[in-house]
């Protein structure tokens, strides 16, 4: 069991800094934006799996929906200077 | 550990469109991609869906079994809601996916798994090279239809 949580966590960690490297390497913005969507799934993942704790679900659902509206936000923001 | 299938198997039927998703979705076909699989790469970025649903919903059963399922089905709801959503894709997605992965867990398939299994397939879908998945989505799109 424990060595199970620790390879999810070496997945979970090798992607989240993949996609970090694309987003670092991306030139468009609104093309950034689906690899910062693949690192924030993968934040919170790691989040849970260090701390299984209900309270830690928590932590992990704000820090997602955070990351989708500040996204929707951005993308929200492009879209309206590409219209008007 | 390979429910990467089953999770894109049951993200697939949305395609309700948020207005920066569709801005996702014109950029990711300028860059050679699909317009519909760009909607719905779009749609996944931009407000919490059944992906984040399936994500957060393992995460629940993982740490405190249905009831922590529900919860994070009812994070999704308020989450939808804020980014301007309906909410109706996410919330009944991250029900399902309770229902489905506290089944499987009587056939060996553990709440890690599905955690490892969602962040792969959107690794699959959102990383590794956008015109590549955007048609692959709106092949599978069109086979549902």
């Amino acid at each position: 069991m424990e060595v199970q949580i620790l390879i999810a966590l070496q997945i979970c960690v090798v992607v989240a800094i993949y996609a970090a490297f694309r987003v670092v390497f991306e030139k468009n913005t609104l093309r950034k934006l689906p690899f910062l969507n693949v690192v924030s799934f993968a934040v919170s993942g790691i989040i849970v799996l260090i701390i299984p704790q209900p309270l830690a679900l928590l932590a992990a659902g704000a820090y997602l929906i955070g990351t989708a509206l500040g996204s929707n936000a951005i993308a929200s923001t492009l879209a309206g200077d590409e219209e008007g | 550990m390979l429910c990467v299938t089953v999770d894109l198997f049951f993200r697939l039927p949305e395609d309700g469109i948020v207005s920066g998703a569709t801005a996702i979705g014109n950029a990711i076909e300028k860059g050679g991609g699909d317009i519909s699989g760009g909607y719905l790469m779009g749609n996944i970025v931009s407000s919490p869906d059944a992906s984040a649903g399936t994500l957060l919903a393992a995460c629940g059963v993982t740490v405190a079994g249905i009831p922590g399922g529900l919860f994070a089905a009812l994070l999704i709801y308020i989450g939808s809601r804020v980014c301007c959503d309906k909410g109706y894709a996410g919330t009944s997605g991250a029900v399902i996916a309770t229902f489905i992965i506290f089944l499987s867990g009587f056939i060996g398939f553990q709440g890690i798994d599905f955690i490892v299994g969602v962040v792969l397939s959107i690794l699959l879908i959102q990383g590794i090279w956008h015109p590549f998945s955007s048609r692959l989505i709106e092949r599978i799109w069109r086979y549902r239809f």
